[in-house]
């Protein structure tokens, strides 16, 4: 048992980035062919190897919310789960392997700092694991699950469409399951191939009664993340994996909110809208500038941060 | 020396044209074949189990102990080529369960069916592809047995449905087949494999009461290696005595690190199908001695004294090397002989998994559909377009 809870370290690697846990950043040249020549584009697409490109750009040290850290992805995320322990007495986090501190350490020192009755394992069960956090969260107890991938939310699929969303609906009102929040890496990481590599927001865009919502830096991964645990209809709440540790900006130490539903004007642009949410962001980032640069192209870049409800108004404001 | 036994059924054709070992001691008279005990299986809501005495021929002997002996070293070539970034991504292996692979195939015929999660290396060989194949699919190379595109945990092969990598997932599947063979009427089984983690899944359950319900011909076999990734069973299960977690089917708890164990097991319950009696269940109680993949040290949630021991005292070749030598049925001379051809045929593939060239880009987006005619695939661009050919 000691044994076991001793090293993070060796676990840490489990499923995390390749071999050696560096995040490679490629250079993006067939991007750039691709912007630049398209009629020419497949054939030379069809000799290059076309990889994951992005460079994270941090936002400015936010001056509101007081002191502030450098934390990556993975410790503002620990920040935003120990202030709402720490806040919320009913607060439990539960999932797979989330006690030692989880295999992309999101998790790390809250179970000594709260009791293994606040953050515990679940055996390997994802429809298991929804479904005892919609209980959970009926009695009025906040419930913080995790599913160790996005790609494994499918046996879950029915627990939350079916059940966890229409709670409150067809319960008139009498009963609801708001203190659900559920937790998954997302997206692709440039190994993770068919089952480490989703990102399933789709599939739930279309669910009245939940919330989605992908952020794309720390700084807005904490706030997002409190906003969806203290918000009272549940939630998923995506972390894109490739940002676990490649993405570190100064982010407060205390609690504070980023709202859901308001999308956020990353730059404004009079020509062209883009519209992207998660590591996309950065890339769009990067596109608006070649394409100022390049085309003389004036790029507005909207970071939608909640897919479900969505900001209609900001994305069709003129 | 005892009544003759079939020679036991099913093992690779492909292995067929193998040269026997060369008898180096010409003059050296090795027993045809020999009894040995074996364990007897704890059994669930069964009257009795497989025999607890069981006939190894000399032929049969050297057979599996040479399949064995690949799929170790196979294993861990791939190990070391992992390590030297040649095999990128997931690579989840097998070394110490090799008498499960060995022993459930010797225990079947090639006409009857298996599937099983990611830890699949060991069945792709001994359901009959070549260790060329399988490693070009680990490098991801043209040569290998699923294109270069399925990599280590969709490998497939006749009668051998992958290679999974949702766990649990392929349980249900496993029922599926095993309905495909009692409605086609042929006498074939179906073992359907899955871990002791997978265990807590749904959706078993869902396959134990259909497979229960119509009487499938479908051997449910939980390799259990005592941990899921890095939980201990007993973390993880309210019960750990997974044979008998089909409850109203019937089970058996095989010592899995004794190839002749689990291979009376098999026949056992390859019989028990057969006849029409509905699903059973086995355990295979096993160990890895690699983490859960090559991302997992493997040493953090165990300690490397149990996983020493292990090797010491149960580890499968081992136990039917000493078994051989000691009834006179192979002598170590002969044996480390096969070693240096297994060694050989390892390194030979392994230098043609490194050497083939990737599978082209233009087949990135095929067999997505089955169409026809061919159409178009968007790529991580909007000018980047794949060709769908199926």
């Amino acid at each position: 048992m000691a044994a076991f809870a001793a090293t993070a370290g060796g676990l840490l690697r489990l499923r995390a980035a390749g071999s050696e846990g560096q995040w490679r950043r490629l250079r993006g040249a067939g991007l750039l062919r691709g912007l630049l020549q398209p009629e020419s584009a497949t054939g030379v697409a069809a000799q290059r190897r076309h990889v994951a490109h992005f460079t994270f750009q941090p936002d400015p040290e936010p001056r509101e919310y007081g002191q502030t850290q450098k934390m990556n992805l993975f410790q503002a995320i620990t920040s935003a789960l120990d202030n709402s322990l720490a806040k919320d007495p009913t607060a439990v986090i539960f999932g797979e392997d989330v006690a030692f501190g989880g295999v992309f350490r999101c998790t790390v020192g809250l179970r000594d700092k709260y009791g293994k009755d606040r953050v515990f394992n679940t055996p390997l069960c994802e429809q298991g694991i929804v479904g005892f956090g919609i209980g959970i969260a009926v009695t009025g107890a906040t419930a913080i699950a995790e599913i160790q991938f996005a790609d494994y939310i499918f046996p879950a699929f029915d627990q939350i469409v079916n059940e966890a969303a229409k709670y409150r609906y067809r319960s008139g009102d009498l009963f609801n399951c708001g203190s659900l929040t559920i937790r998954a890496p997302w997206g692709c990481v440039g190994h993770g191939a068919l089952y480490h590599s989703q990102s399933p927001e789709a599939f739930f865009a279309h669910c009245p009664g939940i919330k989605v919502v992908v952020p794309r830096s720390p700084f807005q991964a904490k706030g997002l993340l409190l906003s969806c645990i203290e918000d009272k209809n549940p939630c998923i709440f995506f972390e894109p994996k490739i940002l676990y540790r490649a993405a570190v900006e100064q982010v407060p130490v205390e609690p504070y909110n980023v709202p859901l539903s308001q999308a956020e004007v990353i730059q404004e642009g009079s020509d062209v809208t883009l519209v992207a949410w998660g590591t996309q962001v950065h890339v769009i980032r990067e596109v608006a500038a070649m394409a100022q640069e390049k085309l003389g192209v004036s790029c507005e870049v909207i970071d939608l941060r909640t897919i479900l409800p969505w900001d209609v108004d900001t994305v069709c404001k003129v | 020396c005892g009544t003759p036994v079939p020679s036991s059924g099913g093992l690779i054709a492909g292995y067929a044209h193998q040269k026997p070992p060369r008898v180096l001691v010409a003059s050296r008279n090795f027993a045809n074949d020999a009894t040995f005990e074996i364990k007897k299986c704890d059994l669930h809501r069964l009257e009795e189990g497989p025999p607890v005495t069981t006939v190894l021929t000399r032929e049969d002997g050297l057979r599996y102990y040479r399949m064995m002996q690949t799929v170790r070293r196979m294993e861990l070539k791939a190990d070391q080529l992992y390590k030297q970034k040649i095999i990128r991504g997931f690579c989840h292996l097998c070394d110490g369960q090799e008498a499960c692979c060995v022993g459930l195939e010797a225990g079947i015929n090639p006409t009857d069916h298996l599937i099983t999660a990611y830890r699949a290396h060991g069945f792709t060989f001994t359901r009959g592809l070549s260790v060329r194949e399988i490693l070009a699919e680990l490098t991801g190379r043209r040569g290998g047995c699923a294109k270069g595109k399925g990599g280590s945990m969709h490998m497939y092969a006749k009668n051998f449905y992958g290679g999974n990598g949702i766990v649990g997932a392929q349980v249900p599947l496993g029922a599926g087949i095993a309905l495909a063979c009692k409605y086609n009427g042929k006498d074939e089984v179906c073992l359907t494999l899955y871990g002791d983690g997978a265990a807590n899944q749904g959706q078993i359950f869902e396959a134990y009461n259909m497979a229960a319900l119509w009487k499938l011909p479908c051997i449910f076999i939980c390799e259990n290696n005592r941990y899921g990734m890095g939980t201990s069973v007993e973390r993880a299960a309210a019960s750990t005595d997974y044979y008998k977690r089909g409850d109203f089917i019937p089970g058996l708890r095989v010592d899995g690190m004794d190839i002749l164990c689990v291979r009376e097991a098999t026949r056992f319950a390859a019989a028990h199908c057969r006849s029409g009696k509905g699903p059973i269940l086995m355990e295979l109680q096993t160990y890895r001695y690699h983490g859960h993949s090559m991302s997992d040290p493997g040493v953090s949630y165990r300690t490397r004294e149990e996983i020493q021991e292990v090797r010491s005292k149960s580890d499968p070749i081992m136990l039917l090397k000493d078994r051989m030598v000691n009834s006179n049925l192979a002598s170590v001379e002969e044996l480390k002989e096969i070693d240096v051809e297994v060694r050989k045929e390892i390194e030979d593939a392994a230098q043609f998994a490194t050497a083939d060239p990737e599978p082209p880009l233009e087949e990135l987006g095929y067999h997505i559909y089955s169409s026809d005619p061919p159409f178009e695939v968007r790529g991580a661009n909007q000018w980047i377009k794949f060709k769908s050919i199926s």
